[in-house]
């Protein structure tokens, strides 16, 4: 090391001493690192978990043999609710609803919100495909009875109709209801219902715990200087920065 | 970890590094035989009763069970409190502490106070008169936190009325309630151990306590639980890079050698819609870890199904160098690991037998010896699953053992940077980081609140 960079090391100390933080080397916090007890077992888990919740059945029954952790949810319910999803990703919104229906008739009796987004999808996929007279009359049936009980569905549902007044679509000022990303929204609703219904949370573990690291070195921050983790892909230990 | 280096002191230079990876899993091996107490706090002694000995004297009598207080002196000036303070004080590892009083009688002016004072306190002031204390005042509602003049906080409260006073950690605040709802709360300016205190300060009063012996007329759990949810919506605000949790768990199975499970999560996120992107100029490097991916695989479905010898085989064939030196860690784990499925059937001879030709000589080697001795002693029970060295005949000792030898094979690597790099996947060392910014922090802060332990998080259900 240089002696410019023993200076400046020397000065960053001396100014983090004086705001009294506590400086903790790599060295140290190695230490504290390797003090820490993870099992393997609930490394596994977590990593089930998110093969589960996010849909890997194929992945979770594959680990589920190679690491024996147990899914923490019948895995072939899995296949029906991706089987929902899909269905959904692809514009097939009467299959979802059945699928749905088959699975669980409550889930849909019991989430309002989500059967009206789901029927207004179906609005949009009829207006995508060109099917104007059949999208009028479904609106007029199936949607416009459903806007009366709440005024965000009403408004939802005059911003979807008004989709039929545009030419041109791709330019028009609801145009982004006809993309891929509305059916996005829609699929990781009906996901995320099924999984409550299941009695399982709705989002993996995983992003929530690398959240939390975030949030933890930042917290950890007000109060000393240590060895940061900033690339969460590598995890990659780096020095302190003070 | 105790002095490693007297067990194998011929080892050339490859063998000392080798001997380092063994080590680490050798250590892992062990923690088996701790697993129930090893996630435990140092369990804090809690308030469960009255201290009667440091005590304001004679100005109240508390009563045989020490759990009820009562005033029987007359009171003529401000230094003849009754007050008394809890045997123990409140405990600070945990998120909320809270106690409650009931007022059995107000007496002659319902001069009553709840709240926290530090140790040293003047026994014969009100909490809150004096610095470091505070209270929650029965007779004007009042609270007092360390001045003499209080200030405007809730209602009044007399007899038959329930009055809790408790420590917020995450918030540093002390809080009040009344017949089970909050009164109001207050920011935590004292430091040290605070000792829950009530007070009685006029002829009759009466006063029973309460540390949890009988159910709160607040739902303590239910505080909580709104407290952890506050924290983990600002939690959940955080952003992160796209796909991050879906890379760490890639590098996962990579790393493991779970090798048909990320074929299956590779082909599966090939048609998700949108196809998950992974970016590779993020430094993930995966050429280090795909390294022998097949034959760890297989190492690892041998050890898993308790086909050491097989394992052993292989090893053999493909990495001799890892089993080369026969009293290495890893060598030992793989012995031990045979001894231990031969038990498991039901082999004992062939146990007994095998354990005299491949165990005995790691008796009386440091390191090696608490295993040695857990392992035999299988052969004492008649159900050893059910005795206190049950553990090693678990999946996860198994699992110990697939996770040395994979690590070994990755430290054939030639292209291997650093040698850390094949003990603990990215996953293993977010959490270690996680964990221990939690419990530097909580040390930092005086111990307060609660530990970050992964196994306890995955317990908690959000319903």
């Amino acid at each position: 090391m240089s002696l410019f960079w023993i200076v400046i090391r020397q000065l960053a100390e001396i100014e983090a001493m004086a705001t009294s933080k506590k400086v903790i080397t790599k060295e140290e916090w190695e230490k504290k690192l390797n003090d820490v007890k993870i099992m393997k077992e609930d490394m596994n888990k977590l990593v089930m978990n998110f093969l589960v919740t996010e849909g890997y059945v194929d992945a979770a029954e594959k680990f589920r043999m190679e690491s024996g952790t147990e899914p923490d949810i019948d895995l072939a319910t899995i296949t029906d609710r991706m089987a929902v999803k899909k269905a959904v990703q692809c514009g097939n919104v009467e299959d979802a609803i059945e699928k749905v229906n088959d699975l669980n008739p409550e889930i849909l009796d019991t989430n309002p919100q989500l059967f009206f987004h789901l029927q207004q999808q179906r609005l949009i996929e009829l207006i995508r495909n060109g099917k104007v007279e059949e999208a009028l009359e479904f609106a007029q049936e199936e949607l416009a009875p459903r806007g009366e009980e709440n005024q965000s569905f009403l408004e939802e549902l005059e911003r979807t109709v008004s989709l039929l007044a545009f030419e041109d679509v791709s330019n028009c000022p609801v145009g982004e209801l006809l993309d891929i990303s509305q059916r996005l929204k829609t699929a990781s609703e009906v996901n995320a219902a099924i999984l409550t219904s299941q009695s399982h949370e709705k989002d993996p573990k995983l992003p929530s715990l690398l959240k939390m690291l975030i949030w933890a070195q930042n917290q950890l921050d007000e109060k000393a200087a240590y060895p940061h983790i900033n690339d969460l892909s590598t995890a990659t230990l780096e020095d302190p920065a003070i | 970890m105790t002095n490693h280096s007297s067990a194998n002191s011929d080892s050339n230079g490859t063998n000392i590094h080798n001997q380092d990876l063994g080590w680490y899993f050798l250590e892992l091996a062990r923690l088996g035989a701790s697993r129930a107490t090893h996630l435990e706090d140092t369990e804090e002694q809690l308030p469960s009763e009255l201290n009667t000995i440091n005590s304001s004297g004679g100005f109240q009598l508390v009563s045989t069970d020490k759990l009820s207080v009562k005033y029987t002196s007359v009171n003529r000036h401000g230094h003849d409190v009754g007050v008394v303070q809890a045997n123990n004080p409140a405990p600070v590892k945990r998120l909320v502490y809270y106690f409650e009083i009931f007022v059995k009688d107000a007496g002659a002016k319902g001069q009553i106070a709840i709240g926290f004072t530090i140790g040293t306190f003047k026994m014969r002031r009100q909490p809150g008169w004096e610095a470091n204390s505070c209270g929650y005042h029965g007779d004007d509602g009042m609270l007092y936190c360390g001045q003499g003049k209080g200030e405007t906080f809730g209602p009044t409260y007399t007899a038959n009325d329930i009055v809790g006073a408790g420590i917020n950690y995450a918030s540093q605040e002390f809080f009040f309630t009344k017949n089970g709802a909050v009164v109001g709360a207050v920011y935590k300016d004292v430091k040290g151990p605070l000792f829950p205190t009530i007070a009685v300060h006029s002829p009759n009063e009466e006063v029973q306590v309460n540390f949890g012996q009988k159910p709160f007329a607040f739902d303590v759990k239910d505080f909580e639980k709104q407290e952890r949810m506050k924290q983990q919506a600002t939690i959940e605000k955080i952003s992160l890079p796209p796909n991050v949790s879906y890379g760490i768990v890639r590098s996962y199975l990579l790393f493991y050698g779970y090798e048909d499970t990320l074929n299956s999560f590779d082909v599966a996120s090939k048609t998700t819609v949108p196809p998950v992107y992974m970016a590779q100029e993020n430094g993930f490097n995966e050429q280090d870890i795909v390294y022998a991916l097949n034959q760890r695989k297989t190492l690892r479905k041998l050890i898993k199904s308790g086909e050491i010898d097989s394992a052993l085989g292989k090893l053999h064939d493909w990495y001799p160098q890892i089993v080369q030196d026969d009293k290495s860690a890893t060598c030992f784990l793989l012995h031990c690991q045979k001894f231990i499925e031969l038990v498991r059937v039901g082999a004992l001879e062939e146990a007994v037998k095998y354990g005299r030709i491949e165990l005995a000589k790691f008796f009386g080697l440091t390191g090696f010896e608490d295993l040695v001795q857990d392992c035999v002693a299988l052969l004492a029970y008649e159900q050893p699953q059910e005795s206190s060295v049950g553990y090693l005949l678990e999946e996860s000792q198994r699992e110990v053992v697939a996770d040395t030898v994979n690590a070994m094979i990755l430290s054939t690597n030639p292209n291997l940077k650093d040698s850390h790099a094949c003990l603990q996947s990215c996953l293993e060392r977010l959490l270690r980081q996680l964990t221990a910014c939690c419990l530097e922090r909580r040390s930092l802060n005086g111990d307060q609140g609660e530990a970050f332990h992964l196994h306890r998080e995955l317990d908690i259900s959000k319903n």
